[in-house]
């Protein structure tokens, strides 16, 4: 009698779990599934807004005016495997090319940085950078994404070299972030192996 | 009766029993989220959220959860709310998401909630439990806030982004890292303890 009762108590326990689990299970798979379509827009139009930007075109604030100007300027460069190489950003209203923007990734302080790195039609000077994706402690490695630091590098010569925050760059330096030594360095090794990347693609185009 | 009861829950739970300073839990975040005050407001909200409602589910079922699997249903109960939390921030907020990183996913570590659900939520009704949540939530956040406040402007320079002290000021950077944290939260809790409570302690002499 007693040992019925135990048992019973058991099953009850497994059963009340069983129960909570598959409730909380659901409401937060609905929820993922409702929203996984915005989830992934907001994906692809961080790297569609990097590219445009990186590229030299001025950004509008309307997500669908942003694509709208993607969908009509930039051609994606697969190769065989469907995988993107680089892109093309076109000049307005013709097909030829303005700018050439690169995607690469590079080791930072706590994580990879990816970042977008676009070249003008010689492939010599930069039209811009803009960071993906990073993990910098936010404050100081972190800074790579602001404003200041990004534009910095329209019309420089890559391959480039450090200078101290707050001093005059020349066109083969950029200014580093104080304090953050490693994801500045992380900066510069992106964007002298993208120099590389950009010459082959010079080679494929011949 | 019951308006002074959550008066109290409400009251303790910013002050005398506040969870940073006079429980001294949550401690993990409270270095790593307050650099920068924007991450700091959004991990608040954030907090808020899960602490109250978790509470109130907490205390809604435990008159039928068998004692010896509560741990499992409350982290599971948690963790749902979180994740919750994170795909919302994912899908509406994604530049803030970005930046917290993996500290949204780690509110589900937060002792705050854990500890409030275990001594509070399992023996007060839901809508007192919440209360309680959601008042631990905000006792947690106003520290925070506060912390935030000086390390974003000593640190950097500026408050929610904004530039507010020239070119004269020399970032201090210690501030940015995570040891600037430990010395805002000590001149906070030394501040508190010793000022504040001390002004008390003499009035019942």
């Amino acid at each position: 009698m007693k040992r019925g009762a135990k048992t019973q108590q058991r099953i009850f326990t497994v059963l009340f779990m069983l129960i909570i689990t598959l409730v909380f299970i659901s409401v937060t798979t609905v929820l993922y599934t409702l929203t996984k379509d915005t989830i992934k827009l907001n994906e692809s139009l961080r790297v569609r807004k990097a590219v445009l930007y990186s590229g030299g075109v001025p950004l509008p604030e309307n997500p669908k005016e942003i694509e709208k100007i993607y969908e009509k300027r930039v051609r994606e460069i697969k190769d065989n495997q469907g995988a993107t190489l680089y892109y093309e950003v076109l000049e307005p209203g013709s097909s030829a090319v303005e700018s050439y923007v690169l995607i690469i990734d590079g080791p930072g302080l706590w994580g990879a940085i990816t970042a977008a790195v676009g070249y003008d039609s010689s492939l010599q000077r930069l039209t811009g950078f803009e960071v993906i994706d990073q993990n910098e402690t936010p404050g100081l490695g972190g800074r790579i994404s602001e404003t200041w630091f990004k534009n910095q590098f329209r019309g420089k010569k890559p391959p480039l070299s450090l200078v101290p925050e707050g001093t005059s760059a020349n066109d083969n330096q950029f200014q580093a972030i104080t304090g953050a030594s490693y994801s500045s360095n992380g900066v510069k090794d992106i964007i002298n192996s993208s120099s590389q990347d950009a010459r082959k693609i010079v080679k494929l185009k011949q | 009766m019951k308006a002074f009861k959550i008066k109290r829950v409400f009251f303790d739970d910013l002050g005398a029993n506040n969870p940073v300073f006079a429980q001294v839990l949550g401690i993990c975040s409270t270095l790593a989220v307050t650099n920068v005050m924007k991450n700091t407001i959004v991990m608040c909200a954030g907090l808020i959220f899960v602490t109250g409602l978790s509470n109130f589910t907490v205390s809604l079922l435990r008159a039928y959860m068998p004692s010896r699997i509560r741990m499992m249903v409350e982290t599971l109960i948690i963790a749902s709310y979180v994740i919750i939390v994170d795909i919302i921030l994912k899908a509406y907020l994604p530049d803030i998401s970005k930046q917290l990183g993996p500290y949204v996913g780690l509110i589900i570590t937060n002792c705050i909630i854990m500890g409030r659900a275990e001594a509070f939520a399992l023996s007060n009704p839901p809508g007192l439990s919440f209360i309680d949540g959601a008042a631990s939530g905000l006792g947690y956040s106003y520290v925070l806030i506060a912390i935030a406040f000086f390390r974003e402007l000593l640190g950097s320079g500026s408050i929610w982004g904004y530039p507010v002290l020239g070119d004269w000021w020399t970032n201090w950077s210690i501030m940015v890292m995570a040891p600037g944290a430990f010395f805002m939260l000590a001149i906070f809790i030394w501040i508190v303890k010793g000022v504040l409570e001390k002004e008390k302690g003499g009035e019942k002499k």
